[in-house]
């Protein structure tokens, strides 16, 4: 359970568990089933529908729980597939992840002494021979450099075939099998023994083939991070140079005849600006958004005058959520660009934002009653195709696009992105995000 | 002149402050009238509110009414009072903390 559940699943007990106590075992006589029952159902629905403001408490940042150490080095009676489910190498190829994956995979293959190299350093070694085989060290053996520049798996039978310079190593037998990610070698995997008989050549490949998909798992996790990341970053570079001319234009205007306007929508500009900028990580907290979107929108008031109207309708529940960053106001900026802008009468942009504390949802609307979209651009943007570049300056569709490709990367198929239109009538763009 | 509103905000945003916090005073006056209402109605109703003993001889009818009901209305008034500040607080001027005043605080019903 995530984002607070537990905490509310153990309010609900405690409710429970009082209600039984005060009507059942305090009192005499004790109050009847169904009146019991009537009273908890109450108190519950209370307590779920109060949650989202009242019980979320402290946003305490979220402690990965660490595996409590192993005073042996190994995890006996652990299953293959067990391990294959908590490899520490998911997270990458680290000294710490190498270390926990040595220890963990030793039992498995029968090995005296584990260890896992990058293409320079021995990253991890568990067993004899870890006084002179040091992590950090640079790779001693022949037989490590030979299985990484080749890219295929080696055996030795014999100690020398090792080719440990350390005369006292009771390290006998070895197989060594590359760790690679596609074609790449990023390492090796070494499984050692003190005595004649090497490890199973199979058993170590198949066990450094499973690793290696796991560094190839880590690596498509961080193209994935690095992806999202960019896609923040486009965003925050998009912000269009003509906005900042028109403002500018308009403070310029307004220095003259009212001075002290000019001046708070400079501070506004500022306040855009170092929003934009500032902000690290994927999610902020809705108010910050808001006010994000606030501060654009009265610089987008002040350029169209009355010709712009808003109204915003936000739920109280609504204001600690935690929702991605840049994504409000970039619908916003599109309900004003193409579908107020273009509407001489100009239009209203409303801003609804909810939690519906039952889904555990936060329900983000911003619709505008301007000029809407064609069926064929509407229909191309559903099916969320990226659109064309012309398109893209006449209908701003980039910046749904791209906010519904982090929304993908962020929540998987656990959100959506509605988008409604009719010509003439307006757009409707419904965001729905799980509640954080 | 000083009138007590930040003057950087909006019509449109006071507009909205406002009405969110006409939402949380209704529902904070939603659950008082609930509670008000529902003391009587459990008396008439649910002899067992009144004809039973819970703790030291008193009816459960009894110890709502000396303590319970004091402490309810202690707790809504905070309640109440502290969710509509940060509530102002982060719709009005300029952006609220992250983790502020109104994380852990209020009971919107």
């Amino acid at each position: 359970m995530r984002g607070g559940s537990q905490l509310l699943a153990a309010t609900l007990v405690v409710v429970w568990a009082l209600v039984h106590l005060v009507t059942q075992v305090l009192v005499d006589p004790p109050l009847g089933v169904l009146a019991t029952v009537t009273i908890g159902v109450v108190l519950s629905t209370a307590v779920v529908l109060g949650y989202p403001s009242a019980l979320r408490g402290p946003r305490l940042s979220r402690v990965v729980p660490q595996r409590p150490p192993d005073p042996r080095g190994v995890r006996s009676g652990l299953a293959i597939a067990d391990a294959g489910r908590s490899m520490p190498l998911r997270s990458g190829l680290t000294p710490d992840a190498a270390r926990r994956t040595a220890e963990l995979i030793r039992p498995l293959l029968g090995g005296d002494a584990i260890a896992i190299t990058d293409t320079e350093q021995v990253l991890a070694f568990v067993g004899p021979g870890a006084d002179h085989h040091r992590v950090g060290g640079a790779l001693q053996t022949r037989v490590s450099r030979k299985a990484i520049d080749k890219g295929r798996t080696v055996v030795v039978h014999r100690r020398d075939g090792i080719g440990c310079p350390e005369p006292g190593c009771p390290l006998e037998t070895a197989v060594v099998a590359p760790l690679a990610i596609g074609d790449r070698v990023v390492g090796a995997l070494k499984v050692y023994r003190v005595h004649d008989e090497p490890a199973p050549r199979v058993l170590v490949e198949d066990m450094a083939s499973m690793l290696s998909l796991h560094l190839e798992l880590a690596e498509m996790d961080r193209e994935r991070h690095l992806a999202a990341d960019a896609r923040l970053d486009a965003l925050r570079a998009q912000i269009n140079p003509h906005f900042l001319f028109n403002v500018l234009n308009t403070i310029a205007s307004k220095a003259r005849t009212d001075p002290e306007e000019a001046r708070q929508l400079l501070l506004r500009l500022s306040d855009f600006f170092r929003y934009a900028v500032r902000q690290d990580g994927h999610f902020a907290e809705f108010a910050q958004e808001y006010f994000f979107v606030r501060t654009y929108l009265s610089l987008e008031q002040a350029r169209f005058g009355d010709r712009l109207r808003v109204r915003y309708d936000i739920d109280p529940q609504v204001l600690t959520t935690r929702v991605p960053v840049l994504t409000i106001q970039p619908l916003v900026e599109n309900a004003v660009k193409h579908g107020i802008a273009d509407k001489v009468s100009g239009g209203t942009i409303r801003l609804r934002a909810r939690v519906d504390p039952l889904t555990r949802t936060t329900s983000i609307r911003v619709s505008d009653d301007g000029v809407g979209m064609p069926p064929e651009v509407l229909a191309r943007l559903t099916a969320g195709e990226r659109p064309a570049a012309g398109e893209r300056a006449r209908h701003g569709g980039v910046g749904l696009w791209n906010i519904s490709q982090r929304l993908g990367s962020l929540f998987g198929d656990r959100c959506s992105l509605d988008v409604v239109s009719e010509p003439g009538e307006g757009t409707t763009v419904e965001l729905r995000i799980p509640l954080r | 002149m000083d009138d007590g509103v930040d003057d950087r905000d909006t019509p449109a945003e006071v507009d909205a402050t406002f009405r969110t916090l006409r939402r949380v005073a209704v529902g904070y006056f939603a659950v008082f009238l609930a509670a008000i209402v529902g003391f009587p109605l459990l008396a008439v109703t649910l002899d067992w509110w009144s004809a039973s003993r819970l703790v030291g001889g008193m009816s459960p009818g009894f110890l709502m009414a000396a303590f319970g009901l004091y402490a309810f209305f202690a707790v809504i008034g905070v309640a109440a009072a502290s969710l509509s500040s940060a509530v102002e607080a982060r719709m009005l001027g300029g952006p609220a903390p992250e983790g502020g005043p109104l994380a852990g605080e209020g009971e919107e019903p």
